[in-house]
């Protein structure tokens, strides 16, 4: 099967069948998409309607029942555990409703995990780490605990360690889910300027109003994809 | 190499994140350690003070005595000649021989009294025990023997009792010699090894050594003979050999005298501490199971309550061996603080017991490190599974975990 360089994202005929007792759930439906590089995309619908399994899916952190996904011209499907850790590690870039920042452990060091993961020396994780945080604008903060700092901040810091090892898409789901609506603008913001630099921002949602931030809304329902707006 | 750093920086900051729960953990752990070095160093020393007891009273030493039974003739009991006769056919076995003869007298000089304990001995005993240092004059010579001359050797202390600061050497003092009122000559004064019994309470009576020919009357009836095996000769073998030889030119059956030697005794203590030690170092092994077995308990809860890191790891890259090493070490430091913290313990309880019993400790630098990496590993293998759990765990799942 062939695939473009220029596509960051390929799923073909991707399935995901979840077995609950004797039933079969059908999450994804033989969904196709294709992100190419530099997209700033959303991909929107209700609870229930496929998009975190598929978000699972092209977060590596999940594999399809059926179907091919390339990431980066790399086929997901073979990939054994380790291995698909590296690729979440090299890769992938993840930002969470919940920030899912790591508890009594600085900003500074929140953001070097990924590093340390990618078996940085102690002194390039913490200047770049120092770099990242200023670039989100937290610099004078790098030394303080996730439970001091307010939940937009906390956002800030996950979106710095999300960008560690220069990952191909950033990842980032319900990212504002948690904030409230100023917060929520300048996060969005951020990502529009990761956007603008070139970076593959992808934001899993709900919400019709963050979702018009981005330059196309992928809408699912019943595990199919029923709408591909491109703005 | 990065991630050991990084393993063991992680779990210093849980263990000081939870301060209480980790000192807990590792009570479990100290208790099993420190009793283990505790018993292990008492043991050890007890064995090294009753070896130099031992060597005090004289290695290699051997007493040959008569059998206890009522069927005993004259002519079993040795006889001066027996002495002589061992004398020139075991020349080359044994350093010493005397007739074991003990008296008891009161000695007066003036109106100083005084009762002691009279040895009888032969030229070289000093050489033989350990515990006769001769500080002033001679010992008792071969000459003395011969010549069944009147002389004694005294402790320091019955020379300060008698004669105060005063030179004891050359004075004489009267006694009971072989039922016989006697002047007796000091020739000597030795000083006494200190021992642990000394701690046991102390006596007045001293002992004091003469010549064994001066007890003319108990040389046709000796009960037994003290003799020294030589260094390079088995001592108890030689000594049955002799025992068997006396036998014989006494028309008896071989092994109807009874042997007696410092190394057999020796042995037969040290059997008895190393069990002792076993028993009470396998319960002490026991607490260290169940100190174990409370890390394993307590890495599991940390497991369950860290779920939602080990998922936001796994988003982040850490591989199953990633996440298992963390824990791993976490267990790993824990009970090797604990197996640390225990060592100094048990060192600092014995050092304590054996400074008590005033006698030095004996500190076997194996037993430390064996409780260390013992430790360790008791922390390895009760930590294995908890981070086992963790590392299995499904990142979806785990990032899901309220």
């Amino acid at each position: 099967m062939k695939n473009n360089n220029e596509n960051v994202i390929e799923l073909k005929n991707i399935s995901k069948i979840y077995a609950m007792g004797d039933i079969q759930v059908d999450a994804l439906k033989e969904i196709d998409l294709v992100i190419e590089k530099g997209e700033f995309i959303s991909i929107m619908g209700a609870s229930g309607s496929g998009k975190s399994t598929l978000m699972n899916i092209i977060g590596c952190l999940d594999k399809a029942t059926y179907g091919d996904y390339f990431l980066e011209g790399i086929e997901i499907r073979e990939k054994n555990e380790d291995e698909l850790s590296f690729i979440r590690n090299q890769k992938i870039g993840f930002i969470f409703q919940s920030f899912n920042l790591i508890a009594r452990t600085s900003a500074q060091k929140n953001v070097e995990l990924p590093m340390i993961y990618a078996k940085y020396t102690a002194k390039s994780r913490s200047e770049r780490a120092s770099l990242l945080l200023e670039k989100v604008g937290l610099g004078s903060r790098a030394g303080h605990m996730p439970n001091e700092l307010s939940g937009g901040q906390k956002q800030r810091v996950a979106i710095a360690r999300a960008l560690a090892n220069e990952p191909a898409i950033i990842l980032a789901d319900e990212p504002t889910g948690n904030l409230d609506s100023h917060s929520s603008l300048e996060i969005m913001q951020i990502f529009k300027e990761l956007n603008a630099e070139g970076k593959t921002v992808i934001i899993v949602t709900h919400e019709r109003d963050i979702a018009e931030h981005t330059k196309r809304i992928v809408t699912f329902k019943d595990g199919i994809i029923i709408s591909d707006e491109r703005r | 190499m990065l991630l050991i750093i990084e393993n063991i920086k992680l779990a210093i900051s849980s263990i000081r994140a939870n301060k209480m729960r980790s000192f807990l953990t590792m009570l479990g752990i100290i208790i099993g350690i420190s009793s283990v070095i505790t018993i292990a160093s008492l043991g050890q020393t007890s064995k090294d003070v009753i070896s130099k007891e031992f060597e005090a009273f004289g290695k290699n030493r051997v007493v040959i005595y008569m059998p206890f039974s009522e069927a005993i003739k004259d002519s079993d009991y040795f006889k001066d000649e027996d002495i002589e006769k061992i004398n020139s056919k075991f020349k080359q076995d044994i350093e010493y021989i005397s007739p074991s003869i003990y008296a008891g007298s009161e000695v007066k000089v003036g109106r100083n009294t005084a009762k002691v304990d009279i040895n009888g001995v032969a030229q070289g005993f000093e050489n033989m025990v350990n515990s006769v240092d001769v500080i002033k004059g001679r010992f008792i010579n071969e000459t003395d023997v011969r010549s069944r001359k009147d002389a004694a050797v005294i402790d320091e202390k019955l020379a300060l009792k008698l004669f105060g600061r005063g030179e004891a050497v050359g004075k004489t003092i009267r006694c009971d010699v072989d039922s016989n009122i006697t002047d007796v000559k000091i020739i000597g004064v030795y000083r006494t090894k200190p021992s642990i019994f000394d701690a046991l309470g102390s006596s007045d009576r001293t002992t004091m050594y003469m010549p064994y020919s001066v007890f003319s009357s108990q040389l046709s009836y000796i009960g037994a003979i003290d003799i020294k095996i030589s260094e390079d000769k088995p001592a108890q073998q030689t000594g049955q050999k002799i025992a068997d030889f006396l036998a014989r030119s006494k028309n008896r059956d071989p092994g109807f005298y009874i042997i007696q030697s410092t190394a057999e005794e020796q042995g037969s203590i040290d059997n008895i501490l190393n069990t002792l030690s076993l028993a009470i170092g396998a319960i002490a092994a026991i607490s260290l199971l169940v100190g174990g077995i409370g890390i394993m308990n307590i890495m599991l809860v940390s497991v369950t309550e860290r779920t939602r890191e080990i998922g936001i790891r796994k988003s982040l890259g850490a591989r199953r061996k990633d996440i298992l090493l963390q824990f791993l070490t976490e267990a790993m430091i824990v009970s090797a603080i604990g197996g640390i913290i225990g060592t100094s313990l048990g060192l600092l309880l014995s050092s304590g017991i054996s400074i008590f019993l005033k006698v030095k400790p004996v500190i076997d630098p194996a037993t430390v490190i064996v409780s260390v990496v013992f430790s360790a590993v008791v922390g390895m293998f009760f930590g294995l599974y908890p981070a086992n759990k963790a590392a299995k765990l499904d990142p979806i799942d785990a990032l899901r975990y309220e």
